[in-house]
């Protein structure tokens, strides 16, 4: 029996949302009950250390967040920028699915629930 | 060779031999023809200014795919700076012309079918992109200049492109073969087709499964088998040929100079063919051109509104009326208007972003948003410098009864406005307002980049409408309530 593994750490990090194309507090609230969910991660502020996952949530495809200043401050990021999720075209109702996939592979996190809440 | 001059330019064109026509007859050279000359001077601009300390900064950049010196009119924009350098230079260029230099049309097309074709060949497996990517080389390395072709003169408008009784409404491939495609259609409007090397030739609509011989993107040589050129007229052209003062703008003209490229039956090797069928990338290009199309007029029309602004100032002056409450009052508000253009195109180079391919996009809304503020602040601007420079706007005497031994003294006599200043001054001052306020260059603002009702339609879709319902919403407490996360 292999040991539990540390939960990672996982840190949200928002453009500003001047002015949002798309509903980025949903992709947030959906991330909150992943982590109840499974128990792979563990969502910090972003003023951590350590940080393992950075999601930069940017709510239009000028994409503000994307700077190197918050990328930096951990090992992996995952960026939505309006409706695109790591530069892939992802139209608003699969953004938070395809979010949610897109960090369960940077985590190596295996058949997790997509469903929406 | 890289950057070209402008001496550089006008040789290389008289190297070509494309099939021109005007007024009914066949124009064996644009370069020396009193018609096509104004439009190849601010072409040829594009090039000395490049080459120009005081504007290399704006007018030149780095290739990103060789890393060599070119003109930005052939870059393919990599970051913000690039997007909002582009509108400056255009704001530059057309402060010295007065006029439209031509050259944005191709550069635009650059751009919108460089980023497409990269997400065609990632969805499709085409080599559209590669393609693409070596000629773009060629035209960085030789400096030509390209013309973007995309409005087809559709026809009925009813109809899409294959319902149309006659197929050559809109271009098409009437032909397959081996070694390339063969098309059939024309474009119209076409902007510095003439004085051009070559055209990029975009579909202009949406297009269906039906549609598909029409989703055709191609690049062809200005003096290609089964291309030609029919140019069309502008507002006082005859003045281009007897006389010089009363045209206004003698050295850079009115407008760009527009014509219709007809293509009968035009051979197109594979090498230049950028799509050919692919239907559901038509409006992805036709979009993006636009957008990056519509961003420009903040730039360029300010620059032409500087010098309009400029013109009707030094009249106001020399007609004694410069401190008048009123005409002061009218210059500040053209000035604002200038600059509320300005601000728009700026606005939407900063927040303009990166495409899949690497390179960067205007923001769609709001370069559709800077487009329709065009085709409204041109027309109140010149309709300010028409105020205040008088009804002498239409009824000035000809350069030819001014320069008369018997009748000359009596135009020089009444044309005077202050003492101080002669009246040759006020004549050439009313004829460059005349040239830039009354006729073709405005209907240049409305329809140019596409007519305003194509700027409201993308705009509609961009609006985001259900966004700002909730919003509302959420202040008027209605329904479920959002909240703040993190």
């Amino acid at each position: 029996m292999s040991p539990k593994r540390k939960p990672r750490k996982v840190a949200i990090k928002y453009c500003g949302c001047c002015n949002s194309y798309v509903n980025l507090s949903e992709i947030a609230c959906h991330l909150v009950g992943m982590e109840k969910r499974h128990g792979d991660f563990v969502l910090v502020p972003f003023s951590e250390d350590k940080i393992d996952v950075v999601i930069i949530l940017c709510g239009c495809p000028r994409a503000c967040g994307n700077k190197e200043e918050f990328k930096s401050r951990a090992k992996h990021h995952l960026l939505v920028a309006g409706e695109s999720v790591n530069g892939r075209a992802t139209p608003q109702e699969h953004l938070i699915e395809t979010a949610q996939e897109e960090l369960e592979n940077t985590l190596n996190i295996q058949n997790s629930p997509s469903s929406r809440h | 060779m890289s950057m070209m001059t402008g001496k550089q330019y006008r040789e290389s064109l008289s190297k070509l031999k494309p099939e021109i026509y005007y007024m009914g007859e066949r124009i064996e050279s644009v370069i020396t023809h009193p018609a096509f000359t104004p439009h190849v001077n601010a072409a040829a601009l594009t090039y000395d200014m490049a080459l120009a300390p005081e504007f290399e900064e704006l007018l030149s950049t780095k290739s990103h795919l060789t890393g060599e010196k070119i003109n930005r009119f052939t870059h393919i924009h990599q970051n913000h700076d690039d997007l909002v350098k582009k509108v400056k230079m255009l704001r530059a260029l057309g402060q010295q012309t007065g006029s439209c230099f031509q050259r944005c049309v191709g550069f635009d097309a650059l751009n919108a079918t460089y980023s497409v074709t990269y997400d065609m060949d990632k969805k499709l497996g085409t080599k559209y992109h590669e393609q693409f990517s070596s000629l773009l080389k060629e035209i960085q390395s030789t400096d030509i200049m390209i013309s973007g072709a995309m409005t087809d003169p559709k026809g009925d408008r009813r109809l899409s492109p294959s319902q149309q009784k006659d197929p050559d409404l809109y271009v098409h491939i009437v032909e397959k073969r081996d070694d390339g495609i063969v098309v059939s259609g024309a474009k119209a409007h076409i902007t510095g087709a003439v004085n051009s090397h070559g055209h990029l030739v975009m579909p202009t609509s949406a297009m269906k499964k039906e549609d598909a011989d029409y989703a055709v993107c191609f690049y062809v040589p200005v003096d290609a088998t089964g291309a030609l050129h029919i140019f069309g007229r502008q507002t006082n052209d005859t003045r281009k040929c007897d006389c010089f003062l009363d045209q206004g703008n003698a050295e850079y003209g009115i407008v760009g100079g527009e014509a219709l490229i007809v293509f009968d039956r035009a051979f197109i090797p594979w090498k230049h063919v950028f799509m050919c069928g692919e239907f559901d990338f038509a409006y992805e290009l036709v979009e993006r051109f636009a957008t990056f199309h519509r961003q420009n007029y903040g730039g360029c029309k300010a620059g032409l509104s500087d010098a309009l602004i400029g013109a009707t100032y030094a009249l106001a002056q020399v007609q004694g009326t410069d401190r008048a409450s009123h005409v002061r009052d009218k210059i500040v508000e053209m000035v604002h208007l200038t600059e509320t253009l300005y601000c728009c195109s700026i606005a939407c180079s900063c927040q303009g972003y990166a495409m899949p391919a690497g390179c960067y996009m205007a923001d769609p809304l709001l370069a559709n948003v800077t487009k329709l503020n065009v085709t409204r602040h041109i027309y109140e601007i010149a309709r300010l410098a028409q105020d205040i420079t008088g009804g002498i706007l239409a009824t000035a005497p000809a350069e030819s009864d001014w320069k008369d031994p018997k009748i000359g003294k009596y135009v020089d006599k009444y044309m005077k406005g202050i003492a101080e200043i002669p009246a040759e001054t006020r004549i050439r001052l009313i004829r460059l307002l005349e040239a830039m306020t009354c006729g073709t260059a405005l209907a240049e603002s409305m329809h140019g980049a596409g007519s305003p009702q194509a700027q409201r339609i993308m705009i509609e879709r961009r609006a985001n409408l259900e966004r700002k319902k909730r919003l509302a919403e959420k202040l008027a407490k209605i329904g479920d309530q959002p909240k703040l996360v993190y």
